[in-house]
């Protein structure tokens, strides 16, 4: 007859479980969560803290290290129970261990730290450089992974004395064995405080791309030293500190002598300063006609960006011949092409109309103050004066008086009028 | 041979495979994958989720007497898949370290394993149907006995050892938890 419950809930089941969890509770109550323990503790024994020598003997005291997931405390709050003098050292931002809280504030003890790898292994795992969060005490690796020889980097390659102090002029006697000549002249124009402008993030290499920035090297531009434009540039305050704007850099050059304003790029590109490219019909004063050909500085007599009005008069006062009977609405009879022939669409006192295809000049020889009507088909200065006297009309100069439209006769009491 | 023995076979080409990924894994990280990242972890959870499946499934439809969900031959193949890849993944998942209870489990499973091997090489002495019935008149009255009467001390062996082996692994994965997992 064969039993229908499961071989856990058997009777051997049931007592296999209870001996097992017997023997583990035993184990547990005699030595500790030792049980638990992935290897060894370090045996390291440099200095007696909390009358502990060496983290070999509490390892099976599990608590000292480990606080329960359910309670406040953090492994590392354990860590300082015993490490005082790191508890205080983290509170300075000038030691090793201040500087990495401070700048990762998130990194626990374990990370540099790891244990239970055995008791002779480091209790620092430093020497694996992926390891170590280098970028929090201010200068990252990512730059320094492979040395000239193409081996990984070793601490010791630029922390030669202490591995919590580095020497400053470790970065250029490295750099020099590479390319002398470039260190050489890098360091007389930028300075030895390598690490005020590097943080090991990016390599300043031949693949350096100053496009990145927002400005761009186009032109001219590309072949410029950084210090033309850097200049006495200490630190990377002192490279982003430099003026973007044109005038900063090209002042000395102006040809203009200023009287264009500051933007050369309204006009310039980074091509060459020949070839200035300024299309004026996209202001609000389009160039036609005589104006095309007109130099920029008849009219901007005070720099090129001077706000210019765009009435006629601003630049063309109205002539003397004018008399002042025509207003500085010029273009209501001018056009851009030339200022004669102008077609003149005010009020005029006499017909305009009379005598056809006549020009302005045919009544107004001398001035349009005074008129004639002589020199025009009939009228002949002698027959005008003949045909008035047998008329009897001796004032015959004002020929508007009598023809107010030019035609004759038009009122039969011109003799009131004489 | 490969008709009669199909799960042996796929167990095998699924540990050729999981050791591909091991290896490659290895490779690439330049170390032995830890049991407590990702890689290690992962092999251990899928290895032990697997290893109780070995333990459950199949002994809870050999005791269904209401549902009756596939045949009985399938499930003990599939408990024998399971049975060997399981522990094969747990294998990995120690990254070679067996001190403790973590150590105490793993020689646990590699001894279940083997006693799993011994049982099925006594079950498959007694011709059955697909339905694991035995097929009667085929073995001698007193050879059938004799081949129980082993089959039944098998048993009284493999299922203690398989308990106290799942005993020891929930501690440790408790005593994972709460000294790695949940670490602050």
């Amino acid at each position: 007859m064969r039993s229908n419950r499961p071989g856990c809930l058997s009777g051997t089941g049931i007592a296999a479980a209870l001996i097992a969890a017997l023997v583990i509770a035993g184990y547990a109550y005699a030595r500790g969560g030792l049980m638990f323990s992935p290897g060894p503790l370090n045996a390291q024994r440099d200095q007696t803290l909390s009358g502990v020598a060496s983290h070999t003997e509490i390892g099976g005291e599990c608590s000292t290290c480990h606080a329960a997931p359910w309670e406040a405390a953090t492994m590392a709050d354990r860590c300082v129970v015993c490490h005082q003098d790191i508890a205080a050292e983290m509170q300075d931002e000038s030691s090793l261990h201040g500087t990495l809280m401070n700048n990762e504030p998130g990194l626990t003890c374990r990370e540099c730290h790891p244990e239970h790898r055995g008791a002779e292994a480091s209790i620092t795992v430093m020497e694996d450089l992926s390891v170590f969060p280098h970028e929090a005490v201010g200068f990252s690796l990512n730059g320094h992974q492979l040395a000239a020889a193409r081996e990984p980097f070793q601490c010791d390659d630029c922390h030669h004395d202490d591995i919590t102090t580095f020497n400053l002029d470790t970065c250029a006697a490295c750099h020099r064995q590479m390319d002398a000549r470039y260190m050489t002249s890098h360091v007389l124009v930028f300075g030895t405080a390598c690490l005020d402008c590097h943080d090991g993030v990016d390599r300043f290499d031949e693949n350096f791309d100053h496009n990145v920035f927002a400005f761009q090297l186009t032109g001219q531009h590309v072949n410029v030293d950084c210090a033309a434009c850097h200049i006495n540039a200490r630190s990377l305050g002192d490279f982003t500190a430099t003026p973007p704007d044109c005038y900063s850099c090209h002042l000395q050059e102006d040809a203009h002598d200023g009287q264009f304003g500051r933007d050369c790029a309204a006009c310039h590109n980074t091509a060459g300063w020949q070839g200035a490219d300024f299309d004026h019909n996209l202001s609000n004063f389009p160039l036609t006609g005589a104006h095309v050909d007109v130099a920029c500085e008849s009219c901007h007599v005070n720099g090129l960006l001077q706000e210019l009005s765009t009435d006629c008069v601003a630049c063309h006062a109205e002539p003397e011949f004018h008399a002042g009977l025509f207003g500085t609405d010029c273009d209501a009879c001018h056009a851009t092409t030339a200022w004669t022939p102008a077609e003149f669409n005010g009020p005029h006192i006499f017909p305009l109309n009379h005598g056809g295809g006549a020009t302005c000049a045919t009544c107004h020889p001398a001035s349009f103050t005074t008129y004639t009507c002589y020199g025009c088909h009939e009228h002949e200065e002698a027959d005008i004066r003949e045909e008035h006297l047998d008329e009897g009309i001796r004032d015959f100069e004002n020929c508007l008086a009598c023809h107010p439209s030019g035609q004759e006769p038009e009122d039969d009491n011109r003799d009131d009028n004489d | 041979m490969l008709r009669g023995n199909r799960e042996l076979w796929l167990a095998l080409l699924a540990m050729i495979l999981i050791t591909g990924v091991y290896g490659l894994v290895t490779v690439f990280t330049r170390e032995i994958p830890p049991a407590s990242e990702l890689f290690g972890h992962g092999l251990g959870i899928t290895g032990f989720t697997l290893m109780l499946m070995t333990e459950t499934l199949y002994s809870l439809r050999k005791r269904s007497r209401s549902i009756k969900w596939g045949r009985m031959s399938n499930w003990l193949q599939f408990h024998i898949f399971t049975g060997l890849v399981g522990p094969y993944m747990v294998l990995f998942h120690t990254s070679w370290k067996f001190s403790g209870i973590a150590g105490v489990t793993t020689l646990l499973t590699v001894i279940i394993v083997i006693s799993g091997f011994i049982g099925r090489y006594i079950f498959t002495r007694v011709p059955r149907t697909l339905d694991g019935l035995e097929i009667e008149g085929t073995l001698s009255q007193e050879a059938l006995k004799q081949v129980r009467r082993l089959l039944a001390l098998w048993h009284t062996i493999h299922i203690p050892i398989g308990i106290v082996l799942f005993v020891s692994a929930f501690v440790h994965i408790g005593g994972a938890l709460y000294y790695a997992t949940f670490l602050k």
